[in-house]
Order: structure tokens, then C-alpha cells, then sequence
């Protein structure tokens, strides 16, 4: 681990991963007061991102993220469902956030882990607020049958920042989702018409236009730590632990709030630094809006 | 997301009624493979940096992460032990197979998983401590119990437990007169029988034999041969894999 | 300005507010909270000795136990019990009874909108009757957006439903100090105009928001003022006096 040499008189690396351990808060403090963070970055930087599309071959849409080391593996996959009552025209989407014993070394099996079910539900709360799924879209036969998309976003590496990575995750899955095309078979019920289209002519497919989500206003977040003054954009799981004041902004691509999420910690976020916190995710929103533009159209060239 | 969470159905027709051809067995397989011929198979170490050691494996389809946690702390309740424990747990994905499944553990494996790699591990050296082998599979093409234990035992090795040998492991199914290698998911849904070794193959040392299915004496010996031979081919792969991550770190 | 509630309120008028403490026997602090018909009541049982795993022993731990009207818990129960623990959490003196658990029950009488900032409420008064140590007290209000660019205070369920957006925001109440008002501001802001918590939902444009915590931070000085003479008035005043 190349760390820079800002604990100045600890000179040895032995002594500096012991300093880490047994003082964490000074460790990070003594960084801050050098503006740099112990991975090397500036307080304000994101770790390095990347996005890769289609993962998984068994879904109908997939996106792998990695922040850093935190890693989100997300996928689509589309079932048939009979619409809603109230809702005849409109299909569905489940959100769910799993965190397997595999993440990180405080998930153990069998007990699933508290942050778990928050970052869903703050998953959920995002994507329906930032309205960037038309669920009319996902309409087959009007009151009859509707689509029912599955997002299942699995945590393979967690290392802070868990709903940015999980976000990013969620929307490139969806950016990726082709729907397979369908026709209504004897039963009524709803079958996948083949690619090689040999078996049954006569049937019209009935959606054939509508293989792909319009998606409007695509939310993207970035979660800052706040510290005596200091707001660390990005954070790793360590800093995340240490200072315990985090402030999660979404902004959608027409600069609109989504989200402002701060749940408790003992900084105040007074209005400046909220600001300030604001300024930083849109900054980051035009960088990965680049990165998933970028996966979307390298998967087109395939 | 209502409480009330409608009743859905995947549209894929589900495993397309047997073709009806299933008694005249074909000489080529699905994905136009050898009758001994394994799936490309592609590993690699430190895929999940949160975890003391890690491996991420993909053998056709079949996509695997293994973490390593440990030797850590045993849970309260454990009694007080010279040998160290091992702890193992295997799951799916919800998106692993074609139709969505709930996500859950999978106990059969995990007891499998277990088993193949209790043998092989020095547990005296890691005494009153648990290492925990996580294993998560991705997506799943078949074959995935033999791709988890090559997988978990390179997440060791990558973690610094002490082993006797890597282990390695194939799986073989037998097809009517056909004994196939490293079946697939398709192969798998119609085999009469199933073999699967995991060995340490530079200890000649076989740590776990599962036989389902009906089989011949000198269709066994057959197939067991095939899974050696297999594992014995495996094995230097998974050495290439750890060579090179300790040559890569060291530059 | 002028927007109509089905209630007959202004924007900024809240609903009629209404405390009591001490109202559970058993439990070492307890009070019930209500806004128009949201009502909740919290009750606080502790310090008991140890933490739970994965809890610094070194401080106190809070934990928080969501009681719903009816039914399970879900992801969004999940949700509010982890917002609470983490708002009372920055309120609370952890350091003065380390290796101890304070646990909070708030179970939810009815939910007619503004839920979560209600609870917090809640449970500051339920903390301050079990004698908890606090830094300061905690209010909280929900702040709606209507599509004109309008903020209304303390909606009720229906109104949440409708606006375009809403946030949950928690102030810190207005500390009685003989210091100046300027020795107290933080970055040209006074102390109390810092957010402890924030949730939101829906989508609004960002000076929406700050107009929401202007709006908010006006609305907090009178429930702090309630919230202090709630509190004090069930002092007995024998006491009051002889402190």
C-alpha cells in the first residue's frame, strides 16, 4: 500500500499502517490538513470509475460498476405480471439491494445486512422520484398483461459509497435492458417469439416497436463525508467509519434535486456547505454521464 | 412496490419440453464441443479487495466470486478448539438462471463445498480461529459445484491458508452411451448420471467423489479417468493464475 | 402566494400540536406526540449494560425498534428506524455512559403524513423525560413542494401524495445562551440553522430546497418554543425551583 509520507516523522511503513490503525481519526485528520486523502486523491475526487454492460448473459439487461474497489453487478430481468386494477396501462418495477457474505467482512450468512434494505429503499425512492422510467412503456396488452421488471443489484465489493456505485449500477442495467419481444399465445398468456421466428408465423408480435426503455432524466449521486470543514467526496468504507457525517446528493441530467439524503451524524450541514455539496455532484454528474454514454455506445459497436 | 406485490411469470418458454429427438444421441454437443473436451475455463485472483483473499472463476457461463474471510474470531458460541474451523456457504444470484429465482443459500453446496475442501486444509495451523469460505454465484451455466470448489480453493490459496494441494475439481455426465466432460446446463437437465471429483492432483489425493445416477463398473473407471485427467490439466491452470498475481505484485 | 389547503391553513401554518410526557408506566421515559392526526408515541428504556455487536463499546449505543400501526416491517420501517438512530445518535452525549444500550420503541398510532419528523419529536421528548443526556434538543418538519414553486409546512398524507416533492428536515432547537449571538454563528450562520437530517423525495429544482430549509428553520423556532414549554411545564415546580 503506497502511502504517502504526510505522517512525516513516523518515517517506516510498518510504522505508519500501526499509526493508521491505533489513531485513525489523526491518521485522516494529518492527510486533510495536507489536502490530500490516503489513497492520494484530492479531498473533492472521485476514485476512478468504470462501467461495463451485458455481465450477465442470463438477464435481459446487465451492468457491472466499479467505484474505486466497491463493485455492483445489477440486472434486469422481465417477467409477465397482470397490471394493476388502478393502473391498467402501466407495468412495474422491483428494486431490490442485496449485500452477500461475499461484500465485505461484516455481512455474515443467514443475517442480512442493516444497510441493506436502506440503500433499496433509497434506490427505489431515487429512481421513482427522478421519474426517468415511464411505466406506460412497460405495457403489453392494456388490463390484460404488462411487463414486471426485476432490478436486482448485487454488492460484490463493498468499500464506501455503496448507493453511488449501486445508482450507477441501477441505470446503466436499465440502459443496457432490451426487451425480448413477445406474442400472446393460445392461452393468453404471453411467450417469447424466437429470434429464428420458425414456429409460429401467424402470430404478430405485440411489441414490436417498444424494445427499448425511453429513459428521461437519469439520476446520478455522489456522497460526500463532512469533517470539520472538510468534504471529502467519494468516501471509502475507512472514511466512512472514522467520520461519520455523510450527505448523499442525486441530481437528475436536467439538474433537478432527487435526492438530499443526510441521515443524522455529528457534523451540521449548514447551508454553504449543502451548497457546496450540490456544486460537487453536478460536477461529478457530467463526469459520469461521459462514462455511461461511453459503455453505452462501445456496446454499439459491438 | 405496494405492499401487494402481483403474481409474474417469465415469458422464455421454460426448459422447451424435451425435444422429442432425446433418445437418438447427438455426436456433437450444444455448444459444439468434444465429447472430452472441458469449456474454456478463465480465473483469476483478488477480484473482491474487502476480503482477506478472493477468486473470481468463469468456465463457459458459469460465473463464480469466492471470498475468503479470515482466520477470524469463531462465533461466541463455539466451544474451545486446537484445530481451526472452516465455515462455507454457497448462494445464487436472483438472475443466475433463465427464470427468476429468489436469491437464497444453497445448503446441498455448501455442505459439498465443505467436504471437498475440509481435507485439504492445514486446519493446526489456524487453531480457536474460523476461516469463512463465501462463495456467490453469478450466473449459472451448469457445471457449478466443480467450478465453486476450484474457485474457493484458489480464494485460499490467494488468502495465505495453508493447504496440503490446491484443489480441483470436474464434473463429467454420463448421456446414454456418451460420457460427456464438463456438462452444461442443457446436458445436465437430461444426463443419466452424474461423476464429480475434486482431488489434489500433485498429491494423487481425491478429497471428494459424488456419483448420482446409474452406472457401470467399467463406465466409472472411464469417467473417473476423464475427471482426473481434467482436474490434472485444471490444476496448472489455476498455478499459471497464482504465479502470475504473485509475480505482478511483486513488480 | 396563496395556495388552498384542504384545511383551510396557510402554507406556513402547522398543524394544532400536542405533547404529553410520562405516559407509559413501565418505561423509563415515554411521550406521545401528535401533529393534526399523525400521532406517535416513543418510549425510551435504558441505559442497560453492553452494546450490541458491530457497536463501539467505547461510547453508548442507541437503538431503535419501528413499531408500524399494523403489520410487518418493511424496507421503509428499515429506513426510519436507521434515520432515527443516526439523528439521535448526534444528539445524544455518548460518551457519559459507554458500554450501554438506550432503546427507543416509537410505535406509530397513526399516520396521516409528516411520519418520520413527528417521531423524532417524539422520541427527543421521550429522551429528555428518561433523563438521557442530550447535547440539545432535536425538532424536526416536513417541508412540500407544490408545482408552482411553492413550500407548504406540515402536510398531511394527502397532500404529501400530491405535491411533486417533500423533505423530512431536523434542526437542532435554539440554545438559551448568555453568549452574544455573533460568538455562536457558524460560518456567518447561527448553530441552529445546521441540518442534522435531510430526506427527500421526488424531484425539485435546488433553490426549491433552500427555500424549504428557510422556511423550515422559521417554522423550528416555534416548535423548539413549543417543544421547551412542553417540557417544562411537567416539571414538578417544587423542584424547578429548588434546582
Amino acid at each position: 500500500m503506497g502511502l504517502p509520507d504526510a505522517a512525516g516523522d513516523l518515517s517506516s511503513e510498518m510504522e505508519v499502517d500501526a499509526f493508521r490503525r491505533l489513531f485513525p481519526l489523526r491518521f485522516h485528520e494529518r492527510h486533510l490538513a495536507e489536502s490530500i486523502r490516503p489513497d492520494g486523491r484530492p479531498v473533492g475526487g472521485a476514485r476512478d470509475t468504470s462501467l461495463a454492460l451485458g455481465a450477465v448473459g442470463s438477464s435481459d439487461g446487465s451492468a457491472l460498476a466499479k467505484i474505486g474497489s466497491t463493485t455492483m453487478l445489477a440486472a434486469v430481468k422481465m417477467e409477465v405480471m397482470t397490471p394493476l386494477s388502478e393502473s391498467p396501462e402501466e407495468g412495474c418495477i422491483a428494486i431490490e439491494f442485496h449485500m452477500p457474505p461475499i461484500c465485505s467482512p461484516l455481512v455474515r450468512p443467514g443475517r442480512p445486512a442493516d444497510a441493506a434494505p436502506v440503500v433499496a429503499k433509497q434506490l427505489n425512492d431515487t429512481i421513482v422520484s427522478s421519474g426517468m422510467i415511464n411505466l406506460k412503456e412497460l405495457s403489453l396488452v392494456s388490463g390484460k398483461a404488462a411487463w414486471m421488471a426485476y432490478l436486482d443489484i448485487y454488492c460484490l465489493d463493498a468499500d464506501g459509497a455503496l448507493f453511488d456505485a449501486a445508482l450507477l449500477s441501477a441505470v446503466a442495467a436499465l440502459s443496457h435492458l432490451r426487451i425480448p419481444q413477445v406474442s400472446l399465445n393460445d392461452d393468453g398468456r404471453v411467450v417469447v417469439v424466437s429470434e429464428e421466428g420458425e414456429e409460429k408465423i401467424d402470430r404478430e408480435p405485440v411489441n414490436k416497436e417498444k424494445r427499448k426503455l425511453n429513459l428521461t432524466n437519469i439520476p446520478f449521486s455522489l456522497t460526500c463525508v463532512l469533517h470539520k470543514g472538510y468534504i471529502l467526496a467519494d468516501p471509502t468504507a475507512e472514511e466512512e467509519s472514522i467520520m461519520g457525517t455523510l450527505v448523499t446528493v442525486a441530481l437528475d441530467s436536467s439538474d433537478q434535486l432527487v435526492s438530499l439524503y443526510k441521515p443524522g451524524g455529528p457534523v451540521l450541514a449548514h447551508t454553504s456547505v449543502l451548497k457546496d455539496c450540490v456544486e460537487l455532484t453536478k460536477k461529478r454528474t457530467v463526469e459520469l454521464q461521459k462514462i455511461l454514454a461511453e459503455a453505452i455506445s462501445d456496446m454499439d459497436l459491438e | 412496490m405496494a405492499g401487494k406485490t402481483p403474481t409474474t411469470y417469465s415469458p422464455s418458454p421454460r426448459l422447451k419440453s424435451k425435444p422429442a429427438k432425446n433418445d437418438a444421441y447427438d455426436s456433437v454437443r450444444p455448444d459444439g464441443r468434444g465429447f472430452a473436451q472441458c469449456r474454456p475455463a478463465f480465473m483469476r485472483t483478488g477480484a473482491v479487495n474487502s476480503a482477506s483473499g478472493s477468486a473470481y472463476a468463469e468456465f463457459g457461463n458459469t460465473k463464480v466470486i469466492v471470498s475468503v474471510f479470515g482466520p477470524r474470531e469463531s462465533k461466541k458460541a463455539m466451544m474451545y478448539s486446537d484445530l481451526g474451523r472452516l465455515n462455507c456457504n454457497v448462494s445464487y444470484t436472483t438472475f443466475a438462471s433463465p427464470s427468476r429465482a429468489q436469491g437464497s443459500d444453497h445448503k446441498e453446496f455448501s455442505t459439498m463445498l465443505h467436504k471437498a475442501l475440509e481435507g485439504a486444509i492445514i486446519l493446526e495451523t489456524f487453531p480457536k480461529t474460523t476461516v469463512d469460505v463465501f462463495a456467490l454465484i453469478l450466473e449459472s451455466g451448469g457445471g457449478d459445484l466443480p467450478v465453486v470448489i476450484s474457485c474457493a480453493s484458489l480464494a485460499l490459496a490467494d488468502a495465505g491458508i495453508m493447504m496440503y494441494d490446491l484443489v480441483v475439481s470436474a464434473s463429467l455426465s454420463c448421456l446414454g452411451p456418451n460420457l460427456v466432460i464438463d456438462p452444461i446446463n442443457e446436458e445436465e437437465s437430461r444426463e443419466d448420471g452424474n461423476l464429480m471429483i475434486s482431488c489434489m492432483p500433485s498429491r494423487n489425493e481425491v478429497t471428494q467423489l459424488i456419483i448420482t445416477g446409474e452406472w457401470s463398473t467399467p463406465k466409472i473407471n472411464e469417467a473417473m479417468r476423464l475427471c482426473l485427467d481434467a482436474c490434472t490439466k485444471l490444476s496448472t491452470i489455476t498455478r499459471t493464475c497464482l504465479k502470475d498475481a504473485a509475480s505482478s505484485t511483486q513488480d | 402566494m396563496e395556495v388552498d389547503r384542504a384545511d383551510g391553513r396557510t402554507a406556513n401554518q402547522l398543524r394544532p400540536l400536542a405533547c404529553s410526557r410520562n405516559v407509559l408506566n413501565r418505561a423509563h421515559g415515554s411521550a406521545s406526540w401528535s401533529q393534526g392526526d399523525t400521532k406517535v408515541l416513543a418510549a425510551v428504556y435504558g441505559p442497560k449494560a453492553g452494546t450490541k455487536k458491530n457497536e463501539n463499546p467505547e461510547k453508548a449505543c442507541i437503538e431503535v425498534i419501528w413499531r408500524t400501526k399494523s403489520g410487518q416491517n418493511g424496507k421503509a420501517e428499515k429506513e426510519y428506524e436507521m434515520i432515527l438512530k443516526r439523528t439521535l445518535q448526534s444528539i445524544c452525549v455518548l460518551t457519559v455512559y459507554p458500554n450501554t444500550t438506550t432503546s427507543i420503541i416509537i410505535q406509530v398510532v397513526h399516520d396521516d403524513g409528516a411520519l418520520l419528523p413527528c417521531a423524532v419529536n417524539a422520541a427527543c421528548a421521550a429522551l429528555t423525560d428518561a433523563g438521557i443526556p442530550l447535547k440539545h434538543l432535536a425538532v424536526a418538519i416536513c417541508c412540500c413542494v407544490a408545482d408552482g414553486g411553492y413550500v407548504m409546512l406540515d402536510p398531511t398524507m394527502l397532500e404529501e401524495q400530491n405535491m411533486k416533492a417533500f423533505a423530512y428536515l431536523v434542526f437542532p432547537n435554539a440554545t438559551m445562551c448568555v453568549l452574544s449571538d455573533a460568538a455562536t454563528l457558524v460560518d456567518g450562520e447561527p448553530k441552529e440553522h445546521g441540518v442534522i437530517t435531510s430526506v427527500t423525495h421526488g424531484a425539485m429544482a435546488v433553490d426549491e430546497y433552500l427555500l424549504c430549509l428557510e422556511r423550515g428553520r422559521a417554522a423550528t423556532a416555534k416548535l423548539s418554543d413549543f417543544l421547551r414549554r412542553s417540557l417544562q411545564s411537567q416539571v414538578p415546580s417544587g423542584q424547578l425551583e429548588s434546582a
